[in-house]
């Protein structure tokens, strides 16, 4: 005999949450699941009334639901939120192509303005050709270093009050878990924030903080949301795996542990003897670095001038051939009026003052 | 969602550094002249005399660094199966020996805690005497406390302590009449474990002493570490697996081995042709428990990423207790931290909960709802100000 819904409002529960242990049926489901959403956002006061928020989407299930979710809430609560949807085209072939089509689906769906930003935009190279000069080994490095970025650069240009991320509780205790393998203190002590700053005075939220991915998954299938499911075809290679497949491992024995370990992060106190590092801004572009270049514009740098290596390796070297590639400025390529003093050829733009968008 | 860039800065080259082939130097990386016998951490060369030196030299750096123990404070040792045991029992009685200034000057009392259920009689009494043999081999008495007779009766330490029979065959029930039937085995471990700590606290409060030496070594420390974490003690981690974990107002337990890996302490003790105590366990499925889970997880990580156990440890040690938290837990008797966020996962979690469970109105309108079930919720006080977020969730496995 089917399970009835725990609600108590008599119908048959259709899903068992992880969260709770829960049975419910899809309408339960349904409210419970965009009222723990609105849950969140009013009790850590997420937003302002009369802001603009960019969603920031890749058409996947998190940014689906995250702006379905939004959109829904911001009408029936009355938010009184205008709502973008900003995507980042990294240029992957199979992709890219196939993901941005969900996003305009999306757009069309729920009637939420869409800007897509293109690496070509923004940095004057595509993934493809990224991975043409570097191979497939570390490209993912390049990926995500200009895709954080892209999201910020890309929130300033829309000149937008919030950007909200589509991170779910996987997604944060992962995080946890791969900070204490990797030793990262200062980001272990901030990772769990639901807002966190970059720097530009844009708050990045994170109003799924507290939804599993499960359930999110879940909700999109009974909303039959349209949402794009296909690993990258660079597929993320193992840097995150080991907490990724403990943190599965460790949902299969209880899924109580993924709260748990967002608990930990929350009350976790960093000692006042642990030297943190500072956090300065980039001398290039002005984004929040803890060095005094960041790393997408050393990873430009090597790019642009024929290094791809540059910045994979480490960060004293950079610097050196940084150093020299400045003596040389003038002298050799970088010509001001932009153009290579050896072809005469025009450069790519390296800085996002360069953009005419 | 792909989340590749979000752990990039300039530093990623220094974590997780992969494991890497380096050829060995042909000299003692100490002395530079003896021919080195062992390798440590996959890179280090010592010749036996600068290691077994190094060695006892890390025991009592630890101990000296930490500047708690006085002259002639009373210690209890917990002797447990194992290298680190037997290594420790030497480390003592070496130290005690000494006539130079490095003399260790406190009393460490021996203590045996039996928990080994899954032997038969004939294999318990064996191990009681093989215990009994060793620690007498260091001129030690060996001191013997059941676990099951202290959990079913902790009042009755002074009758417990050194009692004739050690185990019986109905020491499993005994256990369950204070650990629930129906508990994961995840919760019985944490339970567990619990209760032994206050075992150690209540018979070093007997014998009065001020500290208890327990044997963990760095990969228990980092698979604690990591499972406490996932267990939502993340605010105990600096008295969990700290060095010192001073929450009882008396006594005080150490951890002067977790710098130590197994093979040191393992090569220490053949170096000193020292017998140290097994027993034969039962199989456990990694994929049981929390705990199962996390020592497995480490030690397979530590085999391609071998800063991986320092590099948790040393995580652990960065991190403090919350000095703004002033009730303490009834039942681990941690702080219980109270939070400055607006909204945090145990209030999350006991919404989700709530809203699971409640039927709401379909005549009224979504906000009236909504803010029915708000109301309800605040007025319901989920959280018990007594125990600390990890204490409530095994609070109703107890039995107390």
């Amino acid at each position: 005999m089917p399970s009835k819904c725990s609600a108590k409002c008599g119908r048959n529960a259709v899903l068992k949450r992880p969260k709770t242990g829960d049975s419910l049926c899809k309408e339960c489901f349904f409210e419970a699941f965009e009222n723990e959403v609105h849950f969140t956002v009013t009790k850590a006061k997420l937003f302002k009334p009369n802001t603009t928020v960019a969603i920031g989407a890749s058409g996947g299930k998190d940014s689906t639901v995250l702006a379905y979710v939004l959109k829904l809430l911001n009408e029936k609560y009355d938010y009184k939120l205008k709502l973008f949807l900003l995507s980042i085209d990294e240029g992957i072939t199979g992709y890219r192509d196939d993901s941005l089509d969900t996003v305009k689906q999306n757009r069309d769906d729920y009637d939420i303005p869409l800007k897509i930003l293109s690496y070509k935009d923004l940095y004057g190279w595509t993934m493809d050709e990224i991975v043409a000069e570097i191979g497939r080994k570390n490209n993912c490095t390049f990926c995500g270093v200009f895709r954080r970025q892209a999201l910020d650069r890309g929130a300033n240009l829309l000149k937008v009050d919030y950007l909200a991320t589509g991170h779910n509780a996987d997604d944060i205790a992962e995080t946890v878990l791969m900070n204490i393998l990797r030793g990262d203190v200062a980001r272990l002590s901030r990772c769990t924030s639901i807002i966190t700053d970059s720097g530009d005075g844009i708050p990045r939220v994170k109003p799924l903080k507290y939804c599993y991915e499960k359930e999110i998954v879940m909700y999109a299938y009974f909303r039959k949301l349209v949402y794009f499911s296909t690993e990258c075809v660079f597929a993320p290679n193992a840097y995150r795996g080991h907490a990724r497949i403990l943190l599965k491992d460790l949902e299969k024995i209880d899924p109580a542990v993924i709260m748990n370990i967002i608990h930990s992060g929350e009350t976790m106190k960093v000692s006042e003897h642990s030297k943190m590092p500072t956090l300065t801004k980039c001398t290039r572009c002005g984004y929040v670095s803890s060095q005094e270049i960041c790393k997408a514009c050393v990873l430009l740098e090597g790019l642009n001038k024929g290094l791809p290596r540059l910045g994979i390796g480490k960060s004293s070297k950079v610097k050196r051939i940084l150093e020299e590639n400045e003596k040389l400025k003038g002298a050799s390529c970088n010509g001001e009026d932009n153009k290579c003093l050896c072809s005469g050829n025009d450069l790519k733009p390296s800085k996002f003052n360069d953009l005419k968008i | 969602m792909c989340s590749v860039g979000d752990d990039f800065d300039n530093q990623t080259e220094k974590l997780m550094q992969k494991a890497t082939l380096t050829k060995l130097s042909d000299t003692c990386n100490k002395c530079r002249a003896e021919k080195p016998c062992i390798v440590l951490r996959g890179k280090d060369t010592y010749c036996k005399n600068c290691f077994l030196i190094n060695t006892v030299h890390k025991f009592k750096a630890s101990l000296g660094k930490s500047r708690l123990i006085h002259l002639n404070d009373r210690v209890l040792v917990w002797y447990q199966i194992g290298h680190p045991s037997v290594a420790l029992l030497h480390f003592l009685r070496t130290g005690l020996d000494l006539s130079t200034p490095k003399k260790l000057r406190f009393h460490p009392i021996i203590l045996f805690v039996y928990d080994q259920y899954q032997l038969n009689n004939k294999e318990g009494k064996e191990l009681i005497e093989n215990a009994k043999r060793i620690v007498s081999s260091f001129g030690f008495d060996c001191n013997f406390i059941s676990f099951a007779d202290y959990v079913s009766n902790p009042e009755n330490v002074p009758n417990l302590l050194n009692s004739e029979s050690l185990f019986a065959e109905n020491d499993i029930e005994k256990l369950n009449l204070v650990i629930h039937k129906t508990s994961s085995r995840t919760n019985r471990n944490d339970i567990k474990s619990l209760l032994r700590k206050k075992l150690l606290i209540d018979v070093a409060k007997y014998w009065k002493c001020k500290f208890v030496f327990t044997p963990e070594i760095s990969i228990d420390i980092a698979s604690n570490l990591l499972s406490n974490i996932s267990l939502g003690r993340g605010s105990h981690v600096s008295i969990d697996t700290g060095f010192c974990d001073d929450r009882d107002d008396e006594v005080r337990i150490l951890k002067p081995l977790r710098q130590f890996d197994m093979k040191e302490l393992a090569l220490y003790n053949n170096f000193n042709r020292l017998e140290s105590l097994s027993v034969r366990k039962s199989a456990v499925n990694p994929y049981s428990s929390v705990q199962d889970l996390m020592a497995k997880f480490v030690i397979e990580l530590q085999k391609d990423f071998p800063a991986t156990v320092t590099t948790i440890v040393k995580t652990g040690d960065k991190l403090s207790l919350d000095k703004n938290a002033e009730v303490k837990c009834k039942l681990c008797k941690g702080p219980v931290s109270v939070s400055d966020d607006l909204v945090t996962s145990q209030q999350s979690t006991n919404f989700s909960r709530f809203v699971s469970n409640e039927l709401v109105d379909c005549n009224k309108s979504r906000q009236e709802r909504f803010s029915t079930i708000c109301n309800k919720f605040d007025q319901t006080n989920n959280e018990n100000e007594l125990l600390c977020y990890s204490c409530t969730r095994i609070y109703g496995n107890f039995m107390l």
